[in-house]
């Protein structure tokens, strides 16, 4: 019996040992093939891409370009394209030299209109690389298309907003944020949209401007408020912006006095609106800007052409007890 | 004729376990020292990577010098050099631009679409400068300057992103080699351990067959032939020695079986022929004693007839002789009931038979005894062998012959040999009757009652000394008579023991 089973043991040992053995193998040649170092190229063991896009944004650390880029980059895996992330903030070289730099397309969000852009935007789409403006149209041209969300919309959907208050009041501040920049640069044609949809209550307008400063809001709307003449509406274009404003409301007990109009989806902010301590806001979206941006950068290089203007919309969330439907 | 190679077979085992274990270990060895080579090479075309943007850069920085030179002063030397390194840079930079994912890649990748676009603006520029266009090569030189300051800006990146990713790569790049290392090492201890199974699977296939038969010999060596036969299964050659050697054990079983039958069936023969020989001997010993009995009967038939003849013819002192003679013979005869007497009781009984004979036939027969006295204690003879044959003399030579006869018995001394003769002048016997006497009879002849004392003595005679074939003979001539003698070996030991 112990003979036998020793027997046993030695006729199966070399078997064990043997599907091990090429276990073994199987699974160091899988862990050689799937690491970056298994192609002696220097590919970095990563997918070769068909296009090279080129964003030109602001080096802002916000929700709204975090959301874009997240869009983008989510865009060129779909799309097998690579893409690079430059700042448009700091000088236009990067730009200047972008027709050398072997790049397919640029997506471009500037804020600032300037004489020497329109310059380099025309090197650029001479060398025959076509240019995507993101959000703000600052030199729409034949040769270049835009993508984001239309400003006069944006103005018209916080004049509806307004509008449907159950609070009478005409005096409304625009706050603009460079943490948003779009809307800084697109100010009249949200104006026009505001004033558009004022039917009876012959608005007021003014603008106010914060910095990058998170907490710029708060003296902002300090300000605003110890004026004399209270506004009856501020609306903001930043999320931060909006979070801050509504907290100062509520600390100086004005909520209902000083209606907020805020920015973005976040979930603070959904539940202010829930509450009714905040009118609406409106929603862009970031992630689709992005991802249309490349899209139509794609469409560009392979067709030769794209829609000139792509609106990517807003949603507007209101305060259940704002009036009626629009 | 084809060799058909026995795959089973111990040859053929080794060399195909020992093909697989090589096999399994170089593989081993062979993709551990494969992978070592890849990693390192892969290891040494990452640094050489920073050090390719390294030599662009300083191509570049070479270049701004005659670039330089050329625009202010227009040398040829400064625009051959110029030309030169612009050629340099281009066949430096890569053809194949494709487009990776990674940005320090993609970084790469611009620089390098950088440094070419930047050498055709100073293709342009020295086109310009050959034609005077003082304006546009002004522009372009400031243009260049500009492209060169990011350029290196550029490669500084590169080299500082290189740098970064390069050392979460190493990172990587060792965790992958350390596992490498570790499989590696471990294909290798598997490889040594299947390699040393296999062997202990051999020897054990080996040494368990050779244990059992060795246990099977040591058994057979004690004479335990009845164990099973040995089953293996093993390598051809043991199974080859196995099967020879149950065919062997069960051979020897088999002989030595044979062997037993054989010796019991001698011995049943060695113990049957005894039984025959004591029955032959006894026999033989009723025969004699049969024989030595016949004499009685005729003896006394005779006496008695004497007896009855002699108180016909005359009574008183020769019955008187007559009687006691008979007396003495009677005494004789009933007291030798031996087969060896001394000579002078076989003496004493002829000398009474001879009384009686003078008695019988006074005047007709000369019955005469020549004995030396000396011989007469001297030595033994077989009981009963002379009165039969003087008795025969008597009965038989003087039927039909007329005369005095005379019977002489005579005894010599003829060393080894006692010679025992008995003499008569009477008719004499035909040798036909000679012959038929003298053959000695086998235990199956049947004696009959009618047989003569003379062939009773011959067949004791014969008996007794069988292997002398002249213990008795016969000479007798027609009408002149007869004599018989008998020659006893005194040296030789008479077969009389049963």
């Amino acid at each position: 019996m112990k003979q036998n089973l020793v027997k046993i043991f030695l006729r199966v040992l070399p078997v064990l040992f043997g599907v091990f053995f090429l276990l073994l193998i199987i699974l160091s040649v899988n862990l050689m093939m799937t690491s970056p170092f298994s192609s002696e190229e220097d590919t970095g063991g990563e997918s070769l891409k068909k296009y090279h896009y080129a964003f030109y944004l602001p080096s802002t650390k916000s929700a709204f370009f975090s959301e874009l880029e997240k869009g983008a980059l989510d865009a060129s895996e779909a799309l097998n394209c690579a893409i690079t992330f430059h700042s448009s903030d700091e000088g236009t070289e990067d730009l200047q030299m972008s027709p050398w730099s072997g790049v397919n397309g640029l997506a471009v969000y500037l804020h600032e209109r300037d004489n020497s852009i329109a310059r380099i935007f025309n090197s650029i789409t001479d060398a025959g690389i076509p240019i995507v403006q993101i959000e703000n149209s600052i030199d729409l041209n034949d040769k270049t298309f835009f993508i984001g969300t239309n400003g006069f919309e944006v103005g018209k959907a916080i004049g509806n907003l307004i509008e449907r208050s159950p609070r009478a009041g005409n005096d409304v501040v625009l706050v603009y944020s460079q943490k948003n920049p779009g809307f800084m640069a697109d100010s009249n044609l949200i104006e026009m949209g505001l004033k558009s949809a004022d039917e009876d209550r012959h608005l007021n307008i003014r603008t106010a401007y914060t910095t990058l400063n998170s907490l710029d809001a708060e003296k902002i709307t300090y300000d605003l408020l110890n004026r004399e003449k209270q506004p009856g509406f501020i609306v903001l274009t930043d999320p931060r912006d909006t979070l801050v404003t509504i907290q100062t409301i509520v600390d100086l007990n004005l909520v209902g006095t000083v209606q907020i109009i805020g920015f973005g989806q976040d979930e603070s902010i959904t539940e202010y609106i829930e509450k009714g301590i905040l009118l609406g806001s409106i929603v862009r979206n970031p992630y689709r800007i992005g991802y249309n941006a490349v899209l139509a950068l794609k469409e560009i290089s392979e067709s030769g052409y794209t829609s000139a203007f792509v609106d990517t919309g807003i949603n507007v969330l209101a305060s259940p007890h704002l009036k009626g439907d629009t | 004729m084809k060799i058909v190679p026995d795959r089973n077979s111990l040859q053929s085992k080794l060399m195909y376990w020992l093909v697989i274990s090589l096999t399994i270990t170089s593989l081993s060895l062979g993709f551990s020292l494969f992978y070592t080579m890849k990693l390192q090479r892969v290891g040494e075309l990452r640094f050489e990577r920073e050090q390719y943007l390294n030599d662009l850069q300083t191509l570049l920085d070479d270049l701004q010098p005659p670039l330089e030179n050329y625009m202010g002063t227009r040398s040829s030397s400064s625009l051959g050099k110029l030309l030169y390194l612009e050629e340099t840079i281009r066949e430096t930079l890569p053809e194949n631009r494709y487009i990776p994912e990674s940005r320090t890649g993609l970084l790469l990748r611009e620089i390098y679409f950088l440094i070419d676009g930047y050498l055709n603006e100073v293709n342009l520029i020295i086109e310009e400068k050959r034609g005077r266009k003082v304006q546009a090569y002004t522009l372009r030189y400031e243009q260049l300057s500009q492209m060169y300051s990011y350029i290196s800006r550029r490669v500084d990146a590169a080299s500082l992103s290189g740098f970064r990713s390069q050392l979460e790569e190493y990172r990587h790049f060792m965790e992958l080699f350390g596992k490498m290392q570790t499989y590696s090492l471990l294909l290798i201890l598997l490889a040594v351990i299947f390699s040393f199974s296999f062997l202990l699977q051999t020897m054990n296939s080996l040494s368990h067959p050779l244990q059992s038969l060795s246990a099977m010999a040591e058994k057979i060596s004690t004479g335990n032939f009845e164990i099973n036969d040995i089953s293996v299964n093993s390598v051809t050659e043991v199974n080859r020695v196995a099967l020879a050697f149950n065919n062997m054990k069960n051979s020897i079983h088999h002989y030595i079986e044979e062997m037993k039958k054989k010796t019991e069936m001698e011995q049943q023969i060695m113990n049957e022929r005894l039984r025959n020989m004591k029955m032959e001997q006894i026999l033989k010993r009723m025969e004699l004693y049969t024989m030595q009995a016949q004499m009685n009967p005729h003896f006394l038939f005779n006496t008695i007839n004497t007896g009855v003849q002699l108180a016909i013819v005359e009574e008183a002192e020769k019955t008187a002789d007559f009687m006691e003679n008979l007396a003495a013979l009677f005494r004789y005869n009933i007291r030798e009931s031996k087969f060896f007497i001394p000579l002078r009781h076989e003496y004493d009984g002829l000398i009474s038979y001879f009384e009686i004979l003078k008695i019988r036939f006074p005047k007709t027969l000369n019955p005469e005894i020549k004995v030396p006295e000396e011989l007469l204690d001297k030595f033994e003879c077989p009981a009963m062998i002379l009165q039969p044959l003087a008795e025969n003399s008597v009965l038989h030579a003087f039927k039909t012959k007329e005369g005095i006869g005379k019977i002489t018995v005579e005894i010599k001394s003829l060393p080894p040999f006692l010679e025992l003769s008995v003499t008569d002048n009477g008719t004499g016997i035909s040798e036909d009757i000679i012959s038929q006497l003298l053959v000695p009879h086998t235990h199956e002849y049947q004696l009959s009652s009618k047989v003569m004392g003379l062939e009773n003595v011959i067949q004791r005679l014969y008996f007794f000394y069988p292997e002398q074939k002249d213990v008795i003979t016969i000479n007798s001539r027609k009408g002149e008579g007869t004599e018989i003698i008998i020659r006893i070996n005194t040296e030789a030991e008479p077969c009389i023991g049963l």
